[in-house]
C-alpha cells in the first residue's frame, strides 16, 4: 500500500505545484482540471484504502518514508500511520476536499485569482493529508502549522478587502497562540520519552504518567496532565475551542468554498483527530480529560447561542460549527472518541453541505450576505433549497439523518460519563449539550425560513435574475446530501460499537462509555430511529424548529420587541461576549504599548541615550574641555613642565 | 583530491585576490562601459568560483570524525610562536558554505543597483568574504583575531560609503562597538599565551585555568562575541547598522558577520573556559531569552521594514545562545546536544532567512528608495511575484515548519523545555510574537488595497533578482524539509564539544 | 667613529655648493646618507664596541636605530623635496639642518656617556629649532619654534641639573660606571640620586613629548612647515628612544623600581591625554601631534616593564610607528600645493575621488597607526601588550586597549573623510615619480610588515637581548 499512500499526499501536492507556478500557462481549466484529477486520484486510493480496512480488513501499517534528521539520539522521522482512524480521515478529507473542488468551478468562475486559488486548495488537501496520516509528532506539527498556513493564505484570498486580511492575520496568531501550547506539549513529550514517533511515545506512556513536573517549584504536577493540557491548547487553537475561537467566525472574510473545506469540514477538526489520536495519552490523565470536556461544553453552548443573533448567513454556520466542534470535544472529554470522530465524520458532510448551500445562495445574490435581505428563495433555488433542508435537518439531529445518529448517541455517551467526578464537570458537560440541542434547531431554523420562506425581502434588481446555480454547483451539494441524510444508517454501528477503530483508539477499562451504552441502550440503528421520540434531544430539537418558525415566519415582529426588551442581553451576544474586545483592545493594543515602552525608553533612551551614545558624547566633551588646557601661552607650557617635575620629585620624596 | 590540503587557503586568498583585482580594473563613471561589464563579470565569476570550490570542500567533509580537517599548519611569527594554522570542523563548515552560499548572490543581487564606485563595492564584499572564510576557518589566535578585526574594515567602507542618510554615525557606532568588544578578547589571547607559550587554539583548550581566569576569559569572550551576536543589551549597533547599510551590506551583516557571534561561543568560550562558561551559563540563558521576548515586542512597533527585520534577527539569534548555553542545565539523556545543534541550524538557517528579508526590502527600496511600511500597502497587486516570495520568507522567519526557520527553534524549545519549563515557555513566546511582527509588517506593505500612486506604478522582479530569491526560497524549503545533511556535518563535533566541556580543568 | 667625520665632510661640502644648484643639494645629501648608511653597514659590530675613552659605544641598538634614522631622514628629504620646491624654501637648509639633526641623533644613540648624550641631544635639538623656523615668513612658524627654543631650554636645564646630580653621587659620567657604582654600593641608592633620576626623566619625557612635558609638540607640529614636521615626527623618536634606554637601562638600571614608577605615570597620562584630545583636533598635523604623544605612551609603558621583551617591545613599536607616520606625513605633504597647505583634516574630504590609490595608502596608515590587523601597527601594540601582561599588569593591558578605541575614532574620522564625503576640490594630486613611488612603498609597506612581522620581532628581540 505504501505507493499508494504516497500518491494520496503527493498527487495533490504536485498538483498545486503545477496549477501554482505555471498557472499562467495551463490556463484556467488547465488548472481545475490538474487540481481535480489529482485530487480525486487520493480521493480514490483513500476510499480504496479505508474499503481495505473496512470490509478487507487490513491491517493498519505504520512505514518511515524518509529521516528527517537525527541528532542527539532523537530521531526524527517523517512517516505514515495509516489505521482505521487515520483511513476514516483520509476518506472524509479527500471527499469534501474533491467536491469542494468541482463545486469552486462555478463559485469562482468569475476570479481573477483563479489558478492561484485551485492551487492553495490542493496544497491545503495535501497538508491536511500529512497531518492524518503523520506517524510522528514532529510531522504532526507540519500538517498542523500548513494546514494554518493554507487557511492564512485563503482566508486573505480576497488580499484587497481590509477585513479578509485583517481576519487572516487575526485567525493565525490566535492559532500561534494554540501551537504555542501545543510545541510545549511536544517538548514535554520529548522530555519524558525521548521520542517523536506515536508508537514509541504511547508504549512509554504508563511511565510518563507516574512522574511529576514541577512547573512552579514546589508543586509537583502529573507529567502527563501537563502535558495533555499543552497539547489540548493546540487542539483549543485549530478547532477553535473557547477562548481561541475568536477567529473562526472572523475567518468567513475568506471565499465560501474555503469556508466549508476548511472552516467546517476538515481543518477545524484536526483539533478532535489530534485528541483522538492521542487517546492513549489523555486517558491516562482524568485531569485533562476534565478540562476538555468542560472546554468543550462552554464552546457548545455559549458559541451556538451567538448564532441567534447573527444575521450573516455564513456567520450563522460559522457560529453552529463551533458549538457541533465543541460537541465533539465534549464527546472526547468524556472519552467517547469513537463518537466525536463520528460526528466529526457526519459533521463534515452536512456542515460542508450547508455552507456550500448558502454559498449557492449568495451567488445567486451576487454575494449579498445578509440573510435579513434575502427571503423567499425557495422557489427560486429548488435544488439549493432541499439540500439546505437535508443540511438543517441533519444539523438539529432530525432522526434518522446522519447528524441524529452521531448527536444523539454523543449525548448519550456523555449522559453516561457518570465517572467524571459526579458533580459540577459532569453537569456542565450534560446540561451544555443537552441545551445546546435547542439553540442549533432555533439558529439553524431561524437562517433556513429567513433565507428561503417567508417575505421577499430582496430588491427588486436582485430578484429580477435570482437562478439556481449551474451544476458544477448543484451536484456537489447533492452528491453531499447524500451521506448527509443517510451515512448515519450504516457507519453508527460499525464505528461506534464494532470496535472499527481496533487499537487506533485506546479507552480506558471502567470509562468506556461507548462500550456501556452498546450493552444499555444500542438495539441495532432502526430501534435507535424508532426510540428517538422518547429522547429529550428530539423534543428539544422540535422546540427549537418550532420557536424558529413561531418567531421568524408566524410573528416576525417578536424578535424586535425581545431585542428591545432584553438589550442587555442581546448586546451582550452581538458583541460575542467582549471576547473581540478582550483580545484586540486588551492582548494586541497591549502588546504594542509593551513595544513601544522597551523599544523608546528601553533601547532608545537608556541603552543607546545614556549608555552608548552618553559614554562616546561624554568622552568628546571630555576633549573639548581638555584642549582649553593647551592655551597657547608659553607660561603655561613651562608651567605645566614645572608642575610636572614637582609631581615627580614630590612623590619620590614622600612616597618612596 | 591533492589540492583539497589547500582548499582553504584557496577560499580564502582567492576572493581577496578577486577584491584586488577588481580595485586594478577600477571604475568607470558608465555604468555600461566595457569596463565596468568585466569588472561585474570578474565580481560574479570570483565568488561563483569560491562557492564552486567550497562545493568540493562539502564533497570531501568527513561527517565521522570531529577532528580537524583541511589542516594546514606553517609558521608565521615564529618568535612569538604564532602559526598560519587552518582547519574546519562541524562547526566552521557549514558556515564557510553559507559565507560562499550568500556572496555570489550579494555580487548579484548589487549587480546594476550599485550606481558610485562599483568596482569599490564589490572588492569590498570579495574581501570581505576571504576574511570572514578566515576567520571560520583560524586555528591560532593571532590568526583569527587578524580575521576577525579586518573584517570590519570593509563592512566599515560598505556601511560608510554606499549607506543611507544616517551612515556615518551607524558605520561609526558599529566599527567602534564591535572593536571595543573585540580588543579585550585579545587581551586574553594575550594572556593565554602567557600560560601555555602559543596561539595554538587547541593549546589554549588544554590550558589549565583557575576559576577567576576562567570568568575574567569569559567576561572578555563575551564582549566579543555578544556584542556580534548581537545579545541584549549590546545590541543597540545593529538596527543603526541595518538600517543605514546597502542591500548587500545588510545581507551579509544579518546572514554571515552576526554567525561569528555565534562561533565565537563555540570555538572559544566553551571549550578553553568550560567553567567560567558554566559559571555564566544562567546569565547567558536569561540575556537570551530577554533577547527573545524583549526584542520581539520591540520588533513589533517598528515602522521601518530594514529595522524591524534587523530586530527580528536580534530575536533569532537569542535562540543561538539559547541553545548553546542550556547544556549545563540539562541532567541526562537528549537535550544538551539537541540545543546546541538547534544553535547550529538555526545560524546556518537565519543566515538564509535574514538576508533573504533584507535581500527583499531591498528589492522595493530599489524602486521606491524608501523603507517606511507606512509609505507600502498593496504591494502584492503590482508585484504578484515578489508577494510571493515575500509571503514565503516571512514564514520561515516566523518559524514555520517545512522551512528552515522551523528545524533551529523546534530543537532548541525542546531542548530548553528539558532545562526548564519557564525557558521553553520564554522561547516558544517566539511562535506568537514572530509571527505577529512579521505578518503584521506582511498585512501592512503585501496586502491591501494599492495604496499610492508610487505603489501602483511598481514593476514586478525582474529577472536577476528573481533568481536570487529563487535560490535562497529553495535553499531555505530544502533545509526545512529535509536538514539531515547539515544536522549530520555537526554531529559528531557537537558530541566532543560537549565531552570538552564536560570535563572541568579546575 | 669614522662616519661621524665623513658626514661633517659632505656638510661642509653642502655648504658651498648649495647656493649655486640647489637640486644638487637634495642629492648630494642623498649621496652622503647613502655613504653614512652604508658605512654603517659595513662596520656593523655583533657585539658592543666602546670607542672614545668610553663615551662612545657601538651596539646591536645603536645600529639599527642608526641605519633606520638615516632612512628616514632620506625618507623625510624625498617626500620634502617637490614641497620645498614648490614653495620657494628649497634652499639647502632643509638639508643641511637635516644632516645636522643626523649627527645629533647618531651621537645620541651611540652616547655611552651623559655628557656625549647631552651633546647629541643639544646638536639635534638646535637644527630642530632652526628646521622648525625655517620659513621665515610665516608667523606661526617664527612662534612655535620660539616656543620649542624655550621649553627645549627648560628640559636641557632639567638634564643638565640632573646629570650634575647624578654626577655629584657617583662621581662618573659614563653609564656602563654609573651602573656599576650603583650595583656596588646599594647604599648610594637614594634620595640624591632618584633627584637626579626625577630631572633625566624630565628631559626624556620632554624628547619624546611625553604629557606632561608634551605642550610643545602639538605647537610645533602644526606651527612647522609639513617636511619639517615629518622630520620631527620620524626620525627623533628613534634617538629619543636611544636616550632613555640608555640612561634607564644602561646607567641607571639598577634604580628601575625607581624610575618605572615614574615612567608609567608619565606613560599612562600620555596614552590618556594624547588619546582624548586628538578627538577634538581639526588640524590634521595637530591630531598626528596627539597620536604622537598616545603612542609614545605606549612605547614608554613597553619600557616601564624593564624587561627584555619590554624594551623589544618599545623598539619594535617605535620602528614601525614612525614608518606609519612618515608615510601618514608624506601624505598630507602630497596634497598640499603651491601656496597651500592641506592641513585641515576637511582637506582629505572625497579624497577617493581624486585618487583611489593614495586613499587607499593613507587608509592603510591610519588603520596601522589605529593598530587594526594585518597591519604592523597591531603587532607593535601586541607585543606591547604582551610585555605589559607578561610583567603582571593586566589593568595597563586593558586600559592600553580601552585608550587605542577611543584613539580609533580619530583615526576613523581621517578614512570617513577621504571615503564618505564629497570631495570639495577636484584638483589632481601632483607628485614626481619618485616621491609616488616611495610614497607608496610607503604605504605598502605598513601592510607588508605585518604580513611578515616576523623577522622584525625577531630582530628587536635580539637587539633587546644585547641591551647591557
Amino acid at each position: 500500500m505504501y505507493s499508494y499512500y504516497l500518491i494520496i499526499v503527493l498527487a495533490p501536492l504536485a498538483a498545486a505545484i503545477v496549477a501554482g507556478l505555471f498557472g499562467r500557462q495551463i490556463g484556467r481549466a488547465g488548472s481545475h482540471w490538474i487540481t481535480i484529477l489529482a485530487v480525486g486520484l487520493s480521493c480514490a486510493f483513500s476510499c480504496l484504502v479505508l474499503r481495505n480496512m473496512f470490509w478487507g480488513g487490513a491491517e493498519s501499517e505504520n512505514i518511515s518514508v524518509y529521516t528527517w534528521a537525527v541528532t542527539d539520539g532523537l530521531n526524527m522521522e517523517v512517516g505514515f500511520l495509516v489505521d482505521r482512524l487515520t483511513a476514516l480521515m483520509m476518506a472524509v478529507v479527500t471527499f469534501v476536499s474533491l467536491m469542494v473542488h468541482v463545486y469552486t468551478i462555478g463559485y469562482m468562475h468569475d476570479d481573477p485569482g483563479y489558478q492561484r486559488f485551485f492551487s492553495y486548495i490542493s496544497l491545503f488537501t495535501f497538508s491536511m493529508l500529512m497531518l492524518v496520516m503523520s506517524n510522528n509528532f514532529l510531522q504532526l506539527f507540519f500538517g498542523w502549522e500548513a494546514v494554518g498556513l493554507m487557511s492564512y493564505l485563503l482566508i486573505g484570498f480576497w488580499f484587497k478587502r481590509e477585513n479578509a486580511i485583517f481576519a487572516n492575520l487575526k485567525a493565525f496568531l490566535v492559532n500561534r497562540l494554540g501551537d504555542f501550547g501545543f510545541i510545549l506539549g511536544i517538548s514535554g513529550i520529548v522530555m519524558f520519552t525521548g521520542s517523536l514517533d506515536y508508537a514509541e511515545v504511547f508504549a512509554r506512556a504508563d511511565s510518563v504518567a507516574a512522574q511529576n513536573i514541577e512547573v512552579f517549584s514546589g508543586t509537583p504536577w502529573n507529567a502527563m496532565t501537563v502535558i495533555c493540557v499543552l497539547l489540548f491548547m493546540g487542539a483549543m487553537g485549530k478547532s477553535a475551542q473557547a477562548p481561541l475561537h475568536v477567529w473562526l467566525p472572523d475567518s468567513m472574510a475568506g471565499p465560501t468554498p474555503i469556508s466549508a473545506l476548511i472552516h467546517a469540514a476538515t481543518m477545524v477538526t484536526a483539533g478532535i483527530f489530534m485528541v483522538a489520536r492521542m487517546s492513549p495519552l489523555f486517558e491516562l490523565s482524568a485531569t485533562a480529560l476534565a478540562v476538555v470536556i468542560v472546554i468543550g461544553a462552554i464552546t457548545a453552548f455559549f458559541t451556538g447561542l451567538l448564532g441567534i443573533v447573527q444575521n450573516d448567513i455564513k456567520r450563522v454556520i460559522a457560529y453552529s460549527t463551533l458549538s457541533q466542534l465543541g460537541y465533539m470535544t465534549v464527546a472526547l472529554g468524556a472519552s467517547a472518541y469513537g463518537a466525536a470522530i463520528f460526528h466529526l465524520m457526519t459533521h463534515a458532510f452536512f456542515k460542508s453541505l450547508l455552507f456550500l448551500a448558502a454559498g449557492s445562495v449568495i451567488i445567486a445574490l451576487h454575494h449579498e450576505q445578509d440573510i435579513r435581505k434575502m427571503g423567499g428563495l425557495r422557489k427560486y433555488m429548488p435544488i439549493t433549497y432541499w439540500t439546505a433542508l437535508i443540511g438543517s435537518l441533519a444539523l438539529i439531529g432530525f432522526p434518522g439523518s446522519s447528524g441524529f445518529f452521531s448527536k444523539d448517541l454523543l449525548i448519550e455517551a456523555v449522559k453516561e460519563s457518570h465517572w467524571h467526578g459526579q458533580g459540577a464537570v459532569y453537569w456542565i458537560a450534560y446540561l451544555s449539550v443537552l441545551l445546546g440541542v435547542f439553540v442549533t434547531a432555533l439558529y439553524s431554523f431561524r437562517m433556513f425560513f429567513l433565507v428561503f420562506h417567508g417575505e421577499e425581502r430582496t430588491d427588486a434588481k436582485t430578484r429580477s435574475h435570482i437562478h439556481e446555480s449551474p451544476w458544477v454547483v448543484t451536484v456537489p451539494l447533492v452528491v453531499l446530501a447524500v451521506p448527509s441524510a443517510i451515512i448515519g444508517w450504516i457507519t453508527v454501528e460499525p464505528i461506534l460499537f464494532d470496535g472499527f477503530f481496533g487499537d487506533a483508539i485506546v479507552v480506558r477499562q471502567g470509562i468506556d462509555v461507548l462500550a456501556h451504552l452498546k450493552e444499555t441502550i444500542w438495539h441495532g440503528s432502526f430501534a435507535l430511529f424508532l426510540h428517538a421520540v422518547q429522547t429529550p434531544v428530539f423534543w428539544l430539537a422540535a422546540a427549537g424548529a418550532f420557536t424558529a418558525w413561531f418567531l421568524y415566519l408566524k410573528r416576525p415582529d417578536i424578535p424586535a420587541t425581545i431585542k428591545a426588551r432584553f438589550s442587555g442581553l442581546y448586546n451582550l451576544l452581538d458583541r460575542k461576549y467582549y471576547m473581540d474586545d478582550l483580545y484586540i483592545k486588551g492582548f494586541a493594543a497591549g502588546g504594542r504599548s509593551i513595544g513601544n515602552a522597551l523599544w523608546q525608553k528601553g533601547d532608545q533612551l537608556v541603552i543607546d541615550g545614556i549608555i552608548v551614545n552618553g559614554t562616546a558624547n561624554s568622552i568628546g566633551k571630555l576633549a573639548g574641555v581638555m584642549r582649553q588646557i593647551q592655551t597657547g601661552y608659553l607660561y603655561t607650557y613651562a608651567f605645566a613642565m614645572i608642575i610636572g617635575l614637582t609631581m615627580l620629585l614630590s612623590w619620590l620624596i614622600w612616597f618612596r | 583530491m591533492d589540492f583539497s590540503q589547500y582548499i582553504l587557503s584557496l577560499l580564502i586568498w582567492l576572493p581577496i585576490v578577486g577584491g584586488v583585482l577588481l580595485l586594478v580594473i577600477g571604475d568607470d563613471r558608465d555604468v555600461n562601459s566595457s569596463r565596468s561589464v568585466t569588472m561585474r563579470i570578474v565580481a560574479l565569476s570570483m565568488s561563483l568560483l569560491t562557492f564552486l570550490i567550497s562545493v568540493a570542500l562539502y564533497k570531501w567533509f568527513d561527517n565521522s570524525t570531529p577532528a580537524m580537517q583541511f589542516v594546514e599548519r606553517s609558521s608565521w611569527i615564529p618568535a612569538i610562536d604564532v602559526w598560519y594554522y587552518l582547519g574546519i570542523d562541524g562547526f566552521s563548515a557549514p558556515l564557510i558554505l553559507l559565507t560562499t552560499f550568500i556572496t555570489p548572490l550579494v555580487v548579484l543581487a548589487g549587480w546594476d543597483t550599485i550606481k558610485i564606485r562599483p568596482a569599490q563595492y564589490f572588492a569590498a564584499f570579495l574581501i570581505l568574504e576571504g576574511l570572514m572564510i578566515g576567520v571560520f576557518s583560524a586555528l591560532d589566535g593571532i590568526l583569527f583575531y587578524v580575521f576577525w578585526e579586518a573584517m570590519l574594515v570593509p563592512m566599515f567602507l560598505i556601511i560608510g560609503v554606499w549607506g543611507g542618510e544616517r551612515r556615518i554615525y551607524a558605520t561609526l557606532k558599529f566599527f567602534l562597538y564591535t572593536f571595543l568588544g573585540s580588543v579585550l578578547m585579545l587581551v586574553s589571547f594575550i594572556y593565554l599565551y602567557g600560560q601555555v607559550g602559543s596561539f595554538d587554539l587547541f593549546k589554549f583548550m588544554n590550558a589549565p585555568l583557575g576559576m577567576t581566569a576562567q570568568k575574567l576569559i569569559f567576561i572578555a569572550f563575551l564582549l566579543a562575541f555578544a556584542v556580534k551576536v548581537p545579545m541584549w543589551p549590546v545590541h543597540t549597533w545593529l538596527p543603526d547598522a541595518h538600517v543605514e547599510a546597502p542591500t548587500g551590506g545588510s545581507v551579509i551583516l544579518a546572514a554571515i558577520m552576526l554567525k561569528m557571534g555565534g562561533y565565537g561561543f563555540v570555538r572559544l568560550s566553551l571549550p578553553i573556559v568550560p567553567d567560567g562558561s558554566a559559571y555564566f551559563a544562567g546569565l547567558m540563558i536569561a540575556l537570551s531569552l530577554i533577547a527573545v521576548v524583549y526584542i520581539s515586542f520591540v520588533a513589533l512597533m517598528q515602522k521601518d521594514m530594514k529595522k524591524l527585520i534587523a530586530y527580528s534577527s536580534i530575536a533569532h539569534m537569542g535562540f543561538v545562545t539559547l541553545g548553546f548555553f542550556l547544556l549545563w542545565s540539562i541532567s541526562s539523556g537528549t537535550g544538551a546536544g539537541l540545543g546546541m545543534t538547534g544553535g547550529m541550524v538555526q545560524m546556518v538557517s537565519h543566515g538564509l532567512i535574514s538576508g533573504a528579508m533584507f535581500l527583499c526590502v531591498g528589492v522595493l527600496y530599489d524602486r521606491m528608495h524608501s523603507r517606511q511600511i507606512a509609505d507600502y500597502g498593496g504591494v502584492a497587486n503590482t508585484m504578484p511575484k515578489f508577494a510571493a516570495f515575500m509571503v514565503l520568507f516571512a514564514m520561515a522567519n516566523a518559524g514555520l515548519p517545512g522551512t528552515s526557520g522551523f528545524v533551529g527553534e523546534f530543537m532548541v524549545i525542546i531542548a530548553s523545555f528539558k532545562a526548564n519549563f519557564w525557558f521553553a515557555f520564554c522561547a516558544a513566546s517566539i511562535l506568537v510574537l514572530g509571527a505577529a511582527y512579521t505578518l503584521w509588517m506582511i498585512k501592512r506593505v503585501v496586502y491591501g488595497e494599492v495604496a499610492n500612486k508610487n505603489v501602483a506604478a511598481l514593476k514586478d522582479l525582474n529577472q536577476r533578482e528573481f533568481i536570487v530569491l529563487t535560490v535562497l526560497a529553495i535553499a531555505v524549503l530544502l533545509i526545512g524539509l529535509w536538514p539531515a545533511p547539515l544536522v549530520d556535518m555537526m554531529n559528531v563535533t557537537i558530541e566532543q564539544l560537549l565531552q570538552q566541556v564536560a570535563q572541568s580543568k579546575l | 667613529m669614522i662616519l661621524l667625520v665623513l658626514i661633517c665632510v659632505v656638510l661642509i661640502a653642502d655648504l658651498f655648493i648649495d647656493n649655486e644648484h640647489r637640486v644638487a643639494t637634495f642629492w648630494l645629501s642623498m649621496a652622503a646618507l647613502a655613504i653614512t648608511g652604508w658605512s654603517i653597514l659595513a662596520t656593523a659590530p655583533i657585539e658592543r664596541v666602546v670607542v672614545f675613552d668610553g663615551s662612545y659605544v657601538s651596539d646591536p641598538l645603536s645600529q639599527i636605530l642608526k641605519i633606520t634614522a638615516v632612512a628616514f631622514v632620506a625618507l623625510a628629504f624625498l617626500y620634502a623635496r617637490d614641497y620645498l620646491r614648490a614653495n620657494d624654501l628649497h634652499k639647502g637648509e632643509y638639508y643641511l639642518l637635516g644632516l645636522f639633526g643626523l649627527l645629533g641623533m647618531m651621537i645620541m644613540t651611540s652616547a655611552n656617556s651623559l655628557l656625549t648624550m647631552y651633546l647629541g641631544l643639544e646638536t639635534l635639538a638646535l637644527s630642530l629649532y632652526a628646521l622648525v623656523a625655517i620659513d621665515r615668513n610665516s608667523a606661526t612658524a617664527a612662534e612655535s619654534a620660539m616656543k620649542y627654543f624655550v621649553l627645549g631650554a627648560i628640559a636641557s636645564g632639567a638634564l643638565l641639573y640632573g646629570i650634575s646630580w647624578i654626577y655629584g653621587v657617583t662621581g662618573t659620567l659614563k653609564f656602563d660606571e654609573i651602573a656599576a657604582v650603583i650595583a656596588a654600593e646599594p647604599d648610594l641608592n637614594n634620595l640624591p640620586l632618584w633627584f637626579g633620576l626625577a630631572f633625566l626623566i624630565v628631559g626624556i619625557a620632554f624628547k619624546f613629548g611625553a604629557v606632561p612635558f608634551h605642550m610643545w609638540l602639538p605647537d610645533v607640529y602644526q606651527g612647522a612647515r609639513t617636511p619639517v614636521t615629518l622630520y620631527i615626527a620620524s626620525a627623533p623618536k628613534l634617538a629619543a628612544l636611544a636616550f632613555t634606554v640608555r640612561i634607564l637601562v644602561d646607567g641607571l638600571g639598577g634604580l628601575q623600581d625607581v624610575w618605572a614608577d615614574m615612567i608609567m605615570v608619565v606613560a599612562v597620562l600620555s596614552l590618556l591625554v594624547g588619546n582624548v584630545i586628538a578627538i577634538a583636533q581639526t588640524n590634521i598635523k595637530r591630531m598626528l601631534g596627539y597620536s604622537a604623544i598616545a603612542h609614545v605612551g605606549f612605547i614608554l609603558l613597553a619600557i616601564f616593564c624593564g624587561t627584555d621583551k619590554g624594551y623589544a617591545a618599545a623598539l619594535f613599536y617605535t620602528l614601525t610607528y614612525i614608518v606609519a607616520t612618515a608615510g601618514a606625513f608624506g601624505i598630507v605633504i602630497l596634497l598640499s600645493r603651491r601656496g597651500y597647505e592641506a592641513e585641515s583634516l576637511a582637506d582629505f574630504k572625497g579624497l577617493n575621488e581624486r585618487s583611489p590609490w593614495f586613499t587607499l595608502m593613507m587608509m592603510f596608515l591610519m588603520l596601522s597607526l589605529t593598530g587594526i590587523p594585518p597591519f604592523i601597527g597591531f603587532f607593535g601594540k601586541l607585543n606591547v601588550i604582551d610585555a605589559v601582561l607578561s610583567s603582571g599588569y593586566p589593568g595597563l593591558a586593558v586600559l592600553m586597549v580601552v585608550a587605542s578605541v577611543v584613539g580609533a575614532f580619530y583615526y576613523l574620522r581621517v578614512i570617513w573623510y577621504m571615503y564618505f564625503e564629497p570631495a570639495e576640490d577636484q584638483a589632481v594630486l601632483q607628485a614626481s615619480a619618485d616621491t609616488r613611488l616611495v610614497l607608496s612603498l610607503n604605504g605598502v609597506a605598513v601592510l607588508g610588515l605585518g604580513i611578515v612581522p616576523g623577522w622584525l620581532w625577531a630582530l628587536c628581540t635580539q637587539i633587546a637581548l644585547s641591551i647591557r
